[in-house]
């Protein structure tokens, strides 16, 4: 498969390296669980550089949203975050759902302006392993099934040279909550 | 002699990008500077206090000053300190933005709130709270707004937080036409900034336009500063567009593709 072509171990260094440059720090500051805000004081435009240059690497889409507002986008305002801006309960599950108990720990009542806080290089390289898997087995292109990689290049057709066609970063995080939705998930307003 | 020597200036978001080049530009003009940023123990807060140390090198008076000016109490805290410090203030540059980047049938009232509470009334705090320090002398409020106040661009629902703003300069103007305070906006083209990272995650591309579609901070500054200025005593509640053209053309045939 696809995924496999480029290793987690790969991933990780490129995003170690695009977090470093983009900060301007050496990549031995960047440890797999620094917090990008706590840590290495990364601010808001930050994340959106080191996001550009992982999508150049990988020619991947970062998503342009983060997970609990694509939540609220699909099972309505309010349902992740409260009035006073903090997690819901639902939002709790929801994310443990996603995230697993190897993920980043959130709970009820925590302000959502901490949880950009919880974005380490551990997540970066979850999603954009996540945009790779969704690499077809075969090329639409050509329809041979010839993925490669060459040093430093994203994943490319061995047949005909197309790129892998893979889905965007907002694209992978909408289905993984349809796909939460049709396993009889559900997402509602405390009372 | 600067043009603005002696005088006390505020620019809002002056950490990096515009506001930075900005403040230096006032500074190389003769004024004192107040450098604000919205975050502390972050990059912009490091950045902004290099710049003061820098400019006080230079021998100018400079301080950073971190407010969150979206919040009321935090405008208030800045301007007691700009009062304990300078006693005074001659101009302010209303720079800082702060934005979600979606399409507005995406905006939840959380980003609605974000908006009007960073482009709008953190504004309306700064001009109310700056008043009285610039109390019988003459002053010079700019706005920094964009073309997105009158043009489309793609997720940027900022755009109409930067007209309700050009609208809100005239309004002002005309409320301190008695008080020789001169309130202005400068309505800059596309910029070579660090906000050129999100505009190209929106806008595929733009960072292959010609270098003509874009407008050099500098010139930007340049025309923010002569707002600054006695000699712009008379220009009044105008919106300057300072975009190298850009939008003189409906049609880019050179960028189009």
């Amino acid at each position: 498969m696809a995924e496999s072509l480029i290793s987690p171990d790969q991933i990780y260094r490129e995003v170690q390296k695009a977090i470093a440059d983009a900060l301007q720090i050496s990549e031995q500051k960047v440890e797999p669980d620094s917090s990008l805000i706590r840590d290495l004081a990364a601010e808001s435009l930050d994340f959106i550089d080191i996001n550009f240059r992982l999508e150049q690497r990988f020619n991947v889409e970062m998503p342009r949203k983060y997970f609990l507002e694509h939540v609220e986008e699909l099972f309505g305002e309010g349902t992740a975050i409260d009035e006073s801006g903090r997690l819901t309960e639902a939002a709790v599950t929801i994310w443990n759902a996603r995230l697993g108990s190897a993920g980043p720990r959130v709970h009820a009542g925590m302000p959502l302006d901490d949880v950009p806080a919880l974005v380490t290089p551990r997540t970066l390289v979850m999603i954009v392993g996540e945009i790779l898997a969704t690499c077809p087995a075969t090329c639409p292109s050509c329809g041979k099934a010839a993925w490669a990689v060459a040093d430093g290049s994203p994943i490319t057709c061995g047949g005909c040279g197309a790129h892998a066609p893979l889905l965007a970063g907002d694209d992978v995080i909408r289905r993984w909550l349809e796909d939460f939705r049709a396993r009889g998930g559900s997402v509602s307003r405390a009372s | 002699m600067g043009p603005c020597h002696g005088r006390v200036a505020l620019v809002t978001g002056s950490s990096r990008g515009l506001g930075r080049v900005i403040a230096q530009k006032l500074s190389e003009a003769g004024a004192d500077l107040v450098l604000n940023y919205r975050k502390a123990g972050g990059r912009s807060e490091a950045q902004a206090r290099a710049l003061a140390k820098e400019l006080v090198e230079r021998g100018s008076r400079a301080v950073a000053i971190q407010a969150d000016i979206s919040q009321k109490d935090a405008v208030a805290t800045m301007f007691q300190e700009i009062a304990a410090q300078y006693g005074r203030l001659d101009i302010l540059v209303l720079n800082a933005a702060r934005a979600p980047f979606k399409k507005v049938g995406e905006l939840l009232r959380r980003d609605l709130l974000e908006l009007v509470e960073n482009n709008y009334f953190s504004n309306v705090y700064c001009m109310q709270q700056a008043l009285p320090l610039m109390q019988g002398r003459p002053g010079h409020v700019v706005f920094v707004s964009s073309l997105g106040s009158r043009f489309a661009l793609p997720s940027y629902p900022l755009g109409s937080m930067k007209a309700a703003m050009e609208a809100l300069v005239k309004q002002w103007a005309v409320e301190l036409q008695d008080r020789q305070i001169t309130v202005n906006g400068v309505t800059a083209g596309l910029l070579k900034t660090d906000s050129l990272m999100v505009l190209r995650q929106y806008w595929p591309g733009v960072e292959r336009l010609p270098a003509s579609a874009f407008v050099d901070l500098q010139d930007v500054a340049g025309v923010v500063l002569f707002l600054c200025t006695d000699a712009a005593r008379s220009i009044r509640g105008q919106n300057i567009v300072v975009d190298n053209g850009l939008s003189n053309e409906l049609l880019h045939p050179a960028s189009a593709g």
